[in-house]
């Protein structure tokens, strides 16, 4: 074995010690590769040493340990502070909401509530993708929850603008946040008109980039005085304060983080379909675990804890085969304004850096997402591929909306995979499941429809406002 | 030149995402706009940085817009700067001086815009048809049919509409323009499309007689 140990660099070279380097030593003898100087020298470790320093580093450098210590402060300390001062009110998750704790990528114990929950709508899912809500929605009512009391869909809400914001820079920090607790509030207070309490149904936010967003704007409105002064004159004029307060949740919760804790009754209760032959890729929102990312959700039985939990933890609860690809960790290239104007940027970068890569090394079946955007993105923008040769193709969808399908889902009108673009078909028919006859049966329904006769998953008066 | 730079620096996020800089490059090693564009977050930190005014300014002129604000950068660095989240302060300071290349960015960029001010949503079932996208394909649906007739096929009420993402009260959006008013929102838009303002203009003017018509109306029934 050599004498060369990590930090010992260039031992012998004229001036230089252990771990250091001599100034303006560079590469003139000759050694080393292009970009390193000649202090670079082989380690000439056994192969078994080198894989013992390799597993070193991995276990200490590589690893997204979930458990980071005190490295920053955990936003809820302040906010219960604020509340304490008599400045806030916080919307808190109760037993009544029946929460599961999990681990966030910083070790803290996030409650996500089960039950009673708001559903905050997706403008991108909803105008776009409306399996995602449906297939939620059914998997509510397959759990007995009742409409209305264990959870609530309705009109008095709006988008959170943050894809404009991020898009184009129109909206601020105020906007973001009065229209935050704009929605927020209502969350808060819409049980009232069903007979409920105060708090009744807590916030479910399905967009990644709401979720993101939302957080970001929390830790601001609890830093900033100045800022809760100035929308509390807002909140104010709306109507939107109570007992004088702006009322913040406790937790933010993303739809995925439902299905997460909710995966393996999903599994266990309501899956009708063997799902191993599935070989499933997974592609997490940035805005879900790269903004704010100490809140994000992380779990060690869940590729070793070095990824966030969700969607791959659903795929292998389902029993279906977890495949990794090397550009995991890239987004999808939705761009927020690119998307719409810069389109070039967004179908390159999909289709090279991720559609390619998941069907080259992954072979996947399917790609399973937890937002809109990225949904939008790489379902889209294949067909156009074609025109540089790059005939790869790959199905995209939610995980909640793959779960579905193996829950026995009507692929059409449940998982109203009739609005993806990317090929569907294959994949459902590989879950034994007949495309053509489900499209037959909805293509019927549809008939149904424009006679008036439609099917719903909740009575509909409770969107506005009516009773059960 | 110098107001720009204070105005950026000026904003309470500046000192939450800008924090110190070894120019690793790390933040430039995984944007993907990097990739496809004349554009680095390590120079955007850089830039702020050395307060390198003139380059700042320049760099507002086109590259700031190149962001694609996924925030990998801001994941990935180890000093816990956000590059993407100074993009964002900068685009907005963008508006505020009213920038040309902000002008130009946002053009195409209106039809959401009007959209979301005037809805409430920001997507909607009509805005995705083959018309306007028709790099995505023939089939962008793969259930031939009216659009009202397949919105209508999704077992949601507040889905079952072509115009908005969800069907949003009218109460709403109402509540919705009073905080594009308060927080300067819509005297931004002003500042950068002229004619999108008074066309949105003309819509809340519309829904908020509507309102008030409603409001009315709930009053009499009440007296009833």
């Amino acid at each position: 074995m050599s004498e060369q140990t990590p930090g010992n660099h260039n031992q012998n070279g004229e001036g230089a010690g252990a771990g250091t380097m001599k100034p303006g030593f560079h590469n003139t003898d000759g050694q080393g590769i292009a970009g390193h100087g000649s202090f670079f020298q082989a380690t000439d470790l056994s192969k078994e040493d080198a894989i013992k320093a390799t597993d070193w580093v991995r276990k200490h450098v590589d690893r997204r340990t979930v458990d980071l210590g005190d490295r920053m402060d955990d936003v809820r300390e302040h906010m219960y502070e604020l509340e304490k001062d008599g400045q806030i009110i916080i919307h808190r998750i109760e037993d009544q909401h029946e929460p599961i704790s999990v681990n966030t990528l910083f070790g803290w114990e996030k409650k996500v509530p089960t039950k009673q929950l708001w559903h905050h709508k997706s403008c991108g899912q909803c105008g776009n993708i409306p399996g995602y809500p449906t297939s939620l929605l059914w998997f509510m009512n397959k759990f007995g929850f009742e409409p209305g009391k264990d959870y609530l869909d309705e009109t008095d809400q709006t988008s959170c603008t943050a894809w404009n914001y991020h898009g184009s820079g129109i909206g601020n920090v105020e906007s973001l946040a009065a229209v935050f607790l704009r929605n927020f509030h209502q969350s808060y207070v819409s049980g009232k008109q069903h007979g409920h309490e105060l708090g009744h149904f807590f916030p479910l936010v399905h967009c990644g980039t709401s979720f993101g967003n939302y957080k970001e704007i929390r830790k601001y409105l609890v830093e900033s005085a100045e800022l809760r002064e100035k929308v509390t004159k807002i909140l104010g004029k709306l109507g939107r304060l109570v007992d004088g307060k702006l009322v913040i949740p406790e937790e933010i919760i993303h739809y995925s983080e439902w299905v997460h804790v909710m995966r393996n009754r999903i599994a266990s209760e309501l899956q009708t379909i063997d799902v191993s032959n599935i070989r499933t890729t997974s592609h997490v929102a940035c805005h879900y675990y790269k903004m704010v990312h100490e809140d994000a959700v992380y779990d060690p039985s869940v590729l070793g804890g070095n990824r966030t939990a969700i969607i791959t933890s659903t795929a292998q609860a389902l029993g279906a085969q977890v495949i990794d690809y090397s550009t995991w960790y890239d987004c999808c290239g939705f761009g927020f304004r690119h998307i719409i104007s810069e389109r070039e940027f967004t179908r390159s970068f999909t289709m090279d850096r991720k559609i390619r890569v998941a069907r080259e090394e992954a072979n996947a079946d399917v790609m399973l997402a937890n937002d809109t955007g990225c949904v939008t993105t790489m379902d889209k923008n294949q067909w156009i591929g074609k025109a540089h040769n790059q005939n790869f193709q790959i199905p995209i969808m939610a995980e909640v909306q793959f779960a579905a399908l193996a829950c026995g889902a009507d692929p059409f009108k449940i998982v109203q995979l009739q609005w993806h673009a990317s090929p569907c078909e294959d994949l459902v028919e590989k879950m034994g499941i007949s495309w053509d006859e489900a499209k037959k049966t909805f293509q019927e329904y549809l008939k149904e429809v424009e006679a008036g006769n439609i099917e719903y998953l909740y009575n509909p008066e409770l969107a506005y406002g009516g009773k059960v | 030149m110098q107001q720009i730079f204070d105005d950026i620096r000026g904003d309470f996020r500046y000192d939450h995402e800008l924090n110190g800089c070894l120019n690793c490059g790390i933040c430039t090693a995984t944007c993907p706009s990097a990739q496809f564009y004349d554009y680095s977050p390590r120079e955007i930190v850089q830039l702020l940085w050395t307060e390198n005014v003139e380059q700042i300014y320049d760099a507002m002129q086109e590259k700031i817009w190149a962001c694609a604000q996924c925030m990998t950068c801001a994941a990935r660095c180890p000093f816990k700067n956000s590059p993407g989240g100074l993009v964002a302060i900068m685009r907005e300071v963008a508006i505020k001086h009213e920038m040309q290349s902000a002008k130009d960015v946002l053009r195409p960029f209106g039809r959401v815009m009007l959209k979301l001010i005037t809805t409430g949503n920001q997507l909607s079932p009509d805005m995705i048809q083959p018309d306007h996208f028709p790099d995505w394909g023939p089939n962008i649906q793969k259930v031939e049919g009216d659009l009202r007739i397949l919105r209508k096929a999704i077992p949601v009420k507040t889905l079952q509409t072509v115009e908005t993402a969800w069907e949003v009260s009218l109460k709403t959006s109402v509540e919705m323009y009073t905080i594009w008013e308060m927080t300067g929102v819509l005297k931004s838009l002003e500042l950068m499309d002229e004619n999108l303002f008074d066309v949105i203009e003309d819509f809340i003017d519309e829904k908020r007689e509507d309102y008030e018509d409603w409001l009315e109306e709930q009053e009499e029934e009440d007296d009833e």
